[in-house]
């Protein structure tokens, strides 16, 4: 079983292939819980704090707004962690966690830095034979990584 | 009191400050003014189309929500007392995506907007005066209509640097008082005191008493004020009522001491506004250390820098610790009282421009209040700037002062139904 | 001084359960989850469920659900218990903005319910669509072909021209 990251991190169609085909999901909702269940100070609504930016230092500057360097703290940990990444490339209304255009720019670019990982990058399906397409390529993709597994 | 038993709803459009951790600190800025934030409920068709129609190709998902949002303010079908929009600062996409909302339900609804772009340092002090004058703004119109001051009533502006009082008689201002801050309630004293000095009245002789500025909360509790209120809607009021223009369009701009305002008023009520002091180069302080290192006194400053030509000085900066370095660089290059005097006041004029007055959309008239609108190479580097003729109404330090004397008054009849 | 927070539902996992599916309703699920529930939290959702407990609890009740209709039924996870006042539509006047995300994806559902469908029975996908859904940059035409195009179709023009003139 691989932890794959998945992006947009708050998919719930990608949530459910990756675990439906053996797989862990990485996605936003894993770090939004470790916060939630966290004691600490009080900062509704997702126990995201100041020191959350701060954080996100360690992956944008200090000029990139406080709102990405936020976000980052949440997503750069998960692409760590990843052993492998699906990107579903034309995800423009994915909001929340991935409604800033810029961060999603860099969580896209820093995955493609981890080259020693694999990688699948779609796009959504718009008819059912795509349908078919899409869920194929996801299924060959990651039972690709259990194969890789098996010698260990 | 059923306004008070009401909660203010402010609908917030936003990106960014629930990952900043600073959702938090919104919510609770206005929770203290009996207030709440709400999202306007619009459903992902709403998104798609509003997004479409407002025309503008912001590419964050979140943006898009927030103008689906504000459309649904517009169109009506979501109703608030009030809008609240705030975005990252350093965020370019946000910026443009906030400004043109601001402008949009400006334009096309009678709601009163305030925008913010925050950090993840914004707390909700910070916070907290502009929710007020939100919330002023949306419940207490009926109170920012008066027009005139009657009977006799006090009002105490305690800002950051000076306190400064005002009594008003029949419409009339019969006495000031002014001295710079230091304790704010000893300093209240000295100015109450001397106000009814010059008035010739005495304390018991007072009908009503409002409280503005920094420390409106402390005075006004131990003065038992009538009205204790933040400093834009104050400000505003008495900007135009000193200036007589109660109708119509203006914009109003103070450089304080601490932070600046800029304020677009519509028949005397903010439409949109913004505060703010980031940096100490863009403030009344920088024009005092000038004066300082100048040697001459502040109410000297602007006759000084009248006779100056401000493009003869490089010196523009919103640090103070840079502008004093430009203007000892100056000085020592020779250049004289005058040209750096004029510079100092184009600095400050250029600062409050390029940081806040692109916040709010500037409509003729422009009036400057504020012990700053006093010096006049201010004033006329504003007015350079901003190409139009700035307008300084009499009494325009007292602006604070006037303000809650006038709003004051509108107490007078309810106590003597109370009595 | 800041408020201190008290965590509840430490060590719960918390799974969205949705279902698009012409058989099988929101309520159907609840009463097989219940049926097997083991001491989880079990909410039905106008999209289907949200079921809360230790991990290993809510993946029994997910794979008993799953069953029903594995090509209709989705899982996520949430970060948030459910009915948790941060994210409560109630609360805050509109959906959270993870909703709408939701949304645009149930729109797309039943592509993916095909999808896994004719997987099942073995059915290939076509070159075409796989195609479309691998990410890549639109091509763009050769510049030598473009040009041929506009020649030829000027060429057309000219001629059909011509002959409007003789028929004249």
């Amino acid at each position: 079983m691989s932890k794959v990251f998945i992006y947009p991190s708050t998919s719930l169609i990608l949530s459910d292939m990756v675990a439906r085909f053996g797989h862990e999901p990485l996605g936003a909702a894993i770090k939004i819980r470790e916060r939630i269940q966290t004691p600490g100070f009080d900062s509704p609504p997702l126990q995201m704090t100041p020191e959350d930016p701060k954080k996100g230092l360690k992956y944008a500057a200090v000029e990139v707004p406080a709102g990405v360097r936020g976000r980052m703290a949440i997503f750069g940990p998960l692409i760590e962690e990843a052993e492998a990444a699906v990107i579903v490339n034309d995800s423009d209304l994915a909001f929340g966690c991935m409604g800033c255009a810029r961060t999603d720019e860099l969580v896209k670019f820093m995955i493609r830095q981890r080259k020693d990982i694999p990688i699948l990058e779609i796009v959504y399906p718009s008819n059912e034979d795509e349908g078919l397409a899409f869920v194929d390529s996801i299924k060959n993709f990651l039972d690709g990584l259990s194969a890789k597994e098996v010698p260990k | 009191m059923n306004d008070a038993d009401q909660k203010v709803r402010v609908a917030q459009l936003s990106c960014g400050p629930e990952h900043s951790g600073v959702q938090k600190e919104i919510d609770e800025a206005a929770a203290a003014v009996n207030a709440e934030m709400f999202f306007p409920d619009v459903t992902l068709k709403d998104v798609k189309k509003a997004y479409k129609e407002f025309g503008l190709e912001a590419r964050s998902a979140d943006l898009k929500l927030a103008i689906a949002r504000a459309k649904a303010l517009v169109d009506g079908s979501v109703e608030a007392d009030a809008v609240f929009i705030a975005t990252c600062f350093r965020c370019s996409e946000a910026a443009i995506v906030r400004n043109e909302l601001r402008r949009y339900i400006h334009n096309n609804s009678t709601l009163p907007v305030v925008s913010y772009s925050f950090t993840e340092r914004t707390t909700s002090g910070t916070l907290l005066t502009r929710m007020e004058a939100l919330t002023t703004i949306a419940k207490r119109r009926a109170l920012l209509a008066r027009e005139k001051q009657v009977g006799i009533t006090l009002g105490i502006d305690s800002g950051s640097a000076t306190t400064k009082a005002v009594v008003m008689k029949d419409n009339e201002i019969v006495g000031t008082g002014w001295t710079p801050t230091t304790e704010v309630l000893k300093s209240a004293d000295i100015v109450v005191n001397d106000a009814l000095t010059m008035a010739g009245l005495k304390m018991s002789d007072i009908q009503a008493i409002g409280t503005t500025g920094y420390g409106r909360y402390l005075i006004g509790d131990k003065m038992k004020a009538d009205i204790i209120q933040e400093e834009l809607t104050v400000n505003s009021k008495g900007a135009v009522y000193l200036a007589d223009r109660q109708h119509g369009e203006a914009t109003v701009i103070d450089i304080g001491g601490m932070d600046n305002k800029a304020i677009s008023v519509q028949d005397g009520i903010p439409g949109t506004f913004t505060m703010g002091g980031i940096c100490a180069g863009a403030s009344g302080r920088f024009l005092e250390m000038t004066s300082k290192r100048l040697g001459v006194d502040i109410t000297e400053l602007g006759p000084l820098a009248m006779k100056g030509l401000s493009k003869e000085v490089p010196m523009n900066s919103y640090c103070i610790v840079f502008g004093t370095q430009s203007l000892v660089n100056a000085l020592a290059e020779g250049h004289s009282k005058e040209n750096v005097a004029a510079a100092a006041c184009r600095s400050v004029a250029e600062q409050v421009f390029e940081q806040q007055l692109q916040e709010v959309d500037i409509k003729e008239p422009v009036i400057m209040v504020g012990g700053t609108s006093l010096i006049a190479g201010l004033v006329n580097e504003m007015g350079r700037l901003l190409q139009t003729e700035v307008v300084v109404p009499p009494y325009s330090q007292y602006i604070g002062s006037v303000g809650s004397a006038l709003l004051a008054s509108g107490f007078i009849d309810e106590k003597k139904k109370g009595e | 001084m800041p408020k201190e927070y008290s965590p509840e539902f430490v060590g719960t996992v918390t799974k969205y359960v949705f279902v698009e599916s012409p058989d099988i309703t929101p309520q159907h699920l609840s009463i097989r989850a219940y049926e097997i529930s083991q001491g989880v939290m079990i909410k039905e959702t106008c999209f289907g469920l949200q079921i809360t407990g230790m991990p290993e609890d809510v993946g029994k009740v997910i794979a008993a659900v799953r069953e029903m209709d594995p090509y209709h039924i989705l899982v996520k996870d949430r970060g948030f218990p459910p009915g948790d006042k941060r994210r409560c539509r109630a609360n805050l006047g509109g959906a959270r903005p993870g909703y709408f995300g939701h949304e645009f994806e149930m729109g797309l559902l039943r592509h993916i319910s095909k999808g896994l469908k004719a997987m099942e029975k073995g059915v290939k996908p076509d070159e075409k669509s796989v195609n479309a859904i691998i990410y890549h940059d639109k091509p763009l035409l050769d510049t030598q072909r473009l040009e041929e195009i506009a020649v030829s179709k000027s060429r057309e023009a000219g001629t059909d021209a011509a002959n409007s003139r003789t028929t004249e």
